[in-house]
């Protein structure tokens, strides 16, 4: 387990978190800008002091203010990935990526160069200099460098933020292998949700330095009442995001069956083998409500199921959550005066509707599959 | 070398000598107090700032005099030396070097607390986290990435060395040979009626040593600084 | 504006006081070859009172001063001086082993290169025939009173002042006399700076001469021309 139960503060922002989270896996830390990631991330790195409180890694507290303790951040071995990279600019990428490794007995290196450079592929850019490289180069030289030093925790700090959209696309999949092939157990700060929901398992929500939920990422992601708690207009819609196995794979159309604990879903072609596991987000806005079955209509996914709660936001905007049967409860935002010409409330039947390829689908990938990433 | 006498040629060697001593004896102090000035925040700061750039401000003479009430052989620092260590420096070369290094020193500690402030912390943080150790990260981040503004101040402290007159004269005399350095010479030829020829000599030698110093510092300086890109 | 060697500073800075309401003057200390340096250069000195002849001549070679005005004002004495805790004693007509008194130490004196006290000096010391056992253990300072300086904090065990310069301490004891047969006399010029020979500027000049003034210098340890 890694328990944090820290109180403290960097500059007038203050921080009071707890929570604890399983030791393998990755465990996304996920909040707007401004929640106290970072700070915590630094906390736990040993790069900033908390005012009291206790972290513990592996069965070892590294911080306890009570006890006394307070392991130096070069004893602690826990490798911290940031969001500019941070490459030594004086030295190759090579002297950058065994920077760590020459500092770890070889009794704890559990992973080698040849290793890491393969997996990563960054063997062609051994020889240059951080300056020389791109954006997503660098931050694969940084994820190598961490790696090298052998940690027993991976703290990522927002690695992907500073990259456009193609240069993550890149990176997300070497970051899954990492978690996949070596094991280091993960923190994973962001705030962008396809990032964790590709390769998360676990999710602590934080908002204005306080960690507001804390759970597997299905459960945590799909709760609509927190985004208010997170805080910020805009961030964080309400959606759903459900566990669910590929059942067959239909050539005719294009289309794949997903069996989910509701029913089946079908999504444009995906290409993962039979039985793999599939994490898929449905956003609120993308479910529409009918009373009765519609027929002659292109939507394929239709579910029935019971309304549950209707949460008006006062703006001409709804949030209606369904009870659609086993699993999450699904989340539809449509107009109030839908709401009211349809005369809704809780315990009325409807059907909820969801476009197939409004459907994001992720394959977050535990260690004995094959890995995939994004849309 | 063609075209100088005796005296001068010995007044160069004992200018080059005093400047390199006093360069090299005052490097690590130099990179300390740079570094303690620059990463550090305690009671007193500004206290030790001042007092580290007390040469700059002051009149040589009156640095001369304190060096001389310090480490002269009855000093209050000098006695103790003496009377253990059996060494002094009153009246020798080495404490011209001494006098040149206290007056250099506060070029030197602006020029490396300088690039020191302009090193990334966020780097020396990696590094941290990688394992390295607060003194490894100054010896393998830190320092190599200051290198510019290390050159920069020994180069400064060295030239201020060549030129350096009223604390050297006061502390240690003008003694040929031993202590008079170029300018201590120059400054007596130009006291003797008909010494202008030798001192203008000698004015162009300083010229040129000090030209090549801040040369080389220059060279040197853009080097290193294009080895970090 | 008076440029007056810098031995005679106390004792003219008296005499101005004395003079008092008769005029205003100032007067700058130096040594003597910086100050004619100076005059050289255009300094606004109205009188120049010099250590040692030689400067005096070189601005009078050129034409730098009214050579009417030129008269001897002072003369002084050259001391062996020890810090005042010493209890050496000097003959210095038995031909003594300085070398041995010095020890490790040094023979403070102002250098002998250039600055008149320090000329004086090294012709007393060859005159008695004691400059060669000497020579390779000097302290050649700036000026006068920085050998005074020395010799006052036992940083030398010796030193060759001006009998004017021993008498400002109590730091230091005169353990000699030098005879005033061993070296140059010891002289003291005052002139007018030419082009400079207001009737203030006379008057004061021949102030300097007259009885109150000459009562002064004698009490700073001058002897008088």
């Amino acid at each position: 387990m890694i328990e944090v139960q820290v109180r403290g503060a960097a500059g007038a922002f203050r921080l009071d978190v707890e929570f604890a989270v399983p030791e393998g896996g990755v465990t996304a830390l996920f909040g707007p800008s401004g929640s106290g990631k970072t700070t915590l991330i630094n906390m736990i790195a040993g790069l900033l002091r908390p005012e009291a409180g206790r972290i513990v890694v592996n069965g070892a507290p590294v911080f306890d203010s009570q006890a006394g303790v307070d392991i130096a951040p070069h004893r602690r071995r826990i490798g911290t990935i940031f969001q500019e990279g941070r490459l030594f600019p004086h030295l190759t990428v090579r002297a950058n990526l065994v920077y760590g490794m020459n500092r770890t007995p070889p009794a704890q290196r559990y992973v080698g160069l040849d290793q890491v450079v393969d997996m990563l592929g960054i063997g062609d850019l051994l020889t240059r200099r951080p300056a020389t490289l791109s954006g997503g180069e660098k931050q694969r030289v940084a994820i190598g460098r961490a790696l090298l030093a052998s940690p027993r925790l991976l703290l990522m700090d927002e690695p992907l933020a500073a990259l456009d959209a193609a240069r993550k696309a890149e990176i997300l999949p070497f970051i899954e292998r990492l978690h996949r092939d070596i094991q280091v157990p993960v923190i994973y700060v962001s705030h962008a949700m396809d990032e964790v929901l590709a390769i998360a398992d676990t999710m602590a929500l934080m908002a204005e330095g306080r960690v507001v939920a804390v759970g597997p990422v299905e459960e945590v992601a799909s709760r609509a009442d927190l985004y208010g708690a997170a805080g910020r207009p805009g961030f964080g819609h309400a959606e759903t995001v459900i566990a669910a196995t590929v059942a067959e794979h239909e050539p005719e159309f294009g289309l794949t069956r997903l069996a989910a604990p509701a029913g089946a879903l079908r999504v444009p072609r995906l290409d993962r083998a039979v039985g793999s596991m599939v994490r898929l987000r449905i956003r609120a806005r993308d479910v529409s409500l009918a009373l009765s079955r519609p027929s002659d209509i292109s939507v394929l996914n239709i579910f029935p199921g019971t309304i549950e709660g209707i949460d008006d936001h006062g703006n001409g905007t709804v949030d209606v959550t369904l009870d659609i049967g086993p699993g999450p409860q699904l989340h539809a935002q449509i107009t109030a005066r839908a709401v009211h010409d349809l005369a809704l409330g809780p315990g009325a039947r409807v059907f909820a509707l969801v476009k197939s390829v409004a459907i994001d689908r992720y394959s977050p990938a535990p260690a004995s599959e094959p890995s995939g990433g994004g849309t | 070398m063609p075209g100088l006498t005796p005296e001068e040629w010995s007044a160069v060697q004992l200018s080059l000598r005093v400047a390199l001593l006093s360069t090299a004896v005052s490097l690590p102090f130099g990179l300390f107090f740079a570094w303690l000035l620059a990463r550090r925040d305690f009671l007193g700061k500004g206290l030790l700032n001042g007092i580290v750039h007390l040469p700059l401000v002051l009149p040589p003479v009156v640095v001369g005099y304190a060096l001389l009430v310090l480490l002269g052989r009855k000093g209050a620092i000098g006695a103790w030396l003496y009377d253990t260590l059996g060494v002094t420096v009153a009246f020798k070369w080495e404490g011209a070097a001494v006098a040149s290094a206290v007056m250099g020193f506060p070029l030197m500690v602006r020029a490396i607390r300088l690039s020191l402030d302009a090193v990334d912390r966020r780097l020396e943080a990696a590094a941290l986290t990688l394992g390295a150790s607060p003194v490894r990260v100054f010896a393998t981040i830190t320092l190599p990435l200051a290198l510019p503004g290390v050159v920069t101040g020994a180069i400064l402290a060295f030239a201020r060395s060549l030129g350096e007159f009223g604390a050297t004269i006061t502390f240690v005399s003008n003694i040929p040979g031993e202590t008079r350095t170029l300018p201590l010479a120059l400054y007596s030829y130009t006291q003797v009626p008909g010494g202008d020829g030798p001192a203008l000599r000698l004015a162009v030698i300083s010229v040129v040593l000090a030209m090549a110093a801040l040369l080389a510092s220059e060279i040197l300086a853009r080097r290193v600084a294009a080895r970090l890109q | 504006m008076v440029f007056a060697a810098a031995s005679t500073a106390s004792a003219i800075q008296d005499i101005i006081a004395l003079y008092g309401a008769r005029g205003a003057v100032a007067a700058s200390f130096a040594a003597s070859s910086a100050l004619a340096r100076q005059i050289e250069n255009g300094a606004p000195a109205d009188i120049y009172i010099s250590a040692n002849p030689r400067w005096m001549d070189a601005l009078a070679g050129a034409g730098l001063i009214e050579t009417a005005s030129r008269r001897d004002l002072l003369g002084n004495r050259l001391v062996l001086i020890a810090p005042a805790d010493s209890p050496v004693r000097v003959d210095l007509s038995a031909m003594p082993a300085l070398d041995a008194l010095l020890g490790d130490g040094r023979l403070a004196l102002a250098d002998p290169a250039h600055v008149p006290a320090g000329q004086y000096a090294r012709a007393a010391l060859e005159a008695l025939g004691l400059w060669p056992a000497v020579a390779g253990a000097v302290a050649p300072m700036n000026n006068v009173r920085a050998a005074l300086v020395l010799v006052e904090r036992g940083e030398a065990p010796l030193g060759v002042v001006y009998a004017t310069d021993a008498a400002i301490t109590d730091g230091v004891r005169v353990a000699a006399v030098f005879p005033e047969s061993s070296h140059p006399p010891i002289t003291y010029p005052a002139a007018i700076v030419a082009g400079h020979a207001s009737p203030a500027v006379r008057a004061f000049h021949d102030f300097l001469f007259a009885d109150a003034a000459r009562a002064v210098f004698a009490a700073h340890g001058f002897t008088l021309k």
